[in-house]
């Protein structure tokens, strides 16, 4: 099993077994305690997801954490942001991968400053780990100084839905051709986001994913949802909205700032 | 499978409440997995049972996981109807399709015995 994620592997169960399963403790004794507790397990990340928040919100950054399967094209999306917003925003990236330093390299050649964390196997990022990447990424030149904060998740639909990680804005994006039943089967990504992306609409003629029905689909689950379809790298009206919603939400945070 | 980061909370947690208490054995767990937690049961006991076999204070306790029910409120009329955790199509009064879930989104230790 893997440490931290402990994705189930088929030699799991050759470990030795060898602890007591059978029960020998002796229930009658008088030592017996029953304490009721009622504390819920995601108090402890959602309470570093608050002091992350805070963080942010002290040298004025909003923060996006963007979650998508693997491919959906999350980091395409931030290097033609990047390059749209340059000169007029100050972005910083949070890279979450299991593995390697590619995306943030591919980051880092746009000229933002970006931390790759390494979770060696878990799925998902948590606020810890969020908590330590901001701190690096503040002692980076232009650390300082950052107006857009983007958290690219580990690539997973699933666990990443559930941990806070004190951003201000969760994305959910859907690529083209992973079809569009994506919100239906993965509901919690669609109900705890505020935004969903579905991307790679260049694509749309040689697939079958029929836009007005998927973000039907989402917004049942959510009505909430700012629904956007684009394509990152040819532009157009759906990556000016996107670009359009990331100035509002910067606006709205130096509006709160002063 | 994030259920393995949770199991490893839980026993940080029934380390200390075991410290607190003066126990040396902890006999019975019992915890409420939501239904829209995110969280799987069957994974979740997966979890526990791998990492509990490695501690001491834990090993051989066993854990019970209980299940709430999840309450969907119509946004339109107000109708409520209480489910497992699934959502149903439609209001059944009005047929509204967007209904708030209320409850069942959170995995909470309840009470946990020891020795
Ligand atoms: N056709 C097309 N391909 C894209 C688009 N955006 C990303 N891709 C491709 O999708 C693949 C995965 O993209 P990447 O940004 O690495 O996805 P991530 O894993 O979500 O970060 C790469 O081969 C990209 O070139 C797009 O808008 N259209
Ligand atoms: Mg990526
Ligand atoms: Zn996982
Ligand atoms: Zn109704």
């Amino acid at each position: 099993m893997c440490d931290s994620c402990g994705c189930p592997s088929p030699s799991d169960h050759n470990h030795d077994h060898t602890h007591d399963h059978g029960h020998t403790h002796n229930h009658s004794t008088s030592t017996t305690k029953t304490v009721d507790v009622h504390t819920s397990l995601f108090a402890a990340n959602d309470a570093l997801a608050k002091t992350n928040r805070e963080h942010f919100e002290e040298i004025g950054a909003v923060a996006l954490n963007l979650i998508s399967s693997p491919g959906s094209g999350k980091t395409t999306l931030l290097e033609y942001t990047i390059e749209a917003l340059k000169g007029e925003i100050n972005i910083a990236v949070i890279e979450g991968d299991i593995e390697t330093e590619r995306d943030a390299d591919r980051i880092r050649a746009k000229g933002v400053p970006v931390i790759q964390l390494t979770t060696g196997g878990a799925c998902h990022l948590d606020a810890a780990m969020t908590h330590r990447g901001f701190h690096q990424l503040q002692k980076q030149p232009g650390g300082d100084k950052i107006d857009l904060l983007f958290i690219e998740n580990v690539g997973n639909l699933v666990c990443p839905a559930t941990f806070d990680l004190g951003e201000h804005e969760r994305v959910v994006l859907v690529s083209v051709p992973e079809g569009p039943d994506k919100p239906a089967k993965y509901p919690k990504a669609f109900t705890s986001s505020h935004t969903f992306l579905i991307t790679k609409t260049d694509l749309l003629p040689y697939f079958d994913f029929p836009v007005p029905e998927a973000s039907a689909e989402a917004l049942q689950l959510n009505p909430h949802l700012r629904v956007i379809d684009l394509c990152a790298s040819k532009g157009g009206e759906g990556f000016e909205t996107w670009l359009g919603y990331l100035r509002e939400l910067v606006a709205n945070m130096r509006g709160r700032a002063k | 499978m994030h259920e393995i980061s949770l199991v490893q909370g839980l026993l940080v947690q029934l380390g200390e409440l075991a410290r607190a208490n003066k126990a040396g054995k902890v006999i019975k767990i019992t915890m409420e997995v939501g239904p829209l937690s995110g969280v799987v049961a069957d994974s979740f006991r997966f979890g526990f049972d791998i990492l509990s076999a490695e501690d001491d204070l834990v090993r051989g306790a066993e854990l019970v996981l209980i299940t709430p029910m999840v309450t969907y409120v119509c946004s339109a009329c107000g109708q409520t109807v209480t489910t497992d955790g699934e959502r149903p199509e439609e209001c059944a009064r009005c047929q509204e399709l967007f209904l708030i879930p209320q409850g069942g989104d959170d995995l909470i230790l309840r009470q946990v015995e020891m020795e």
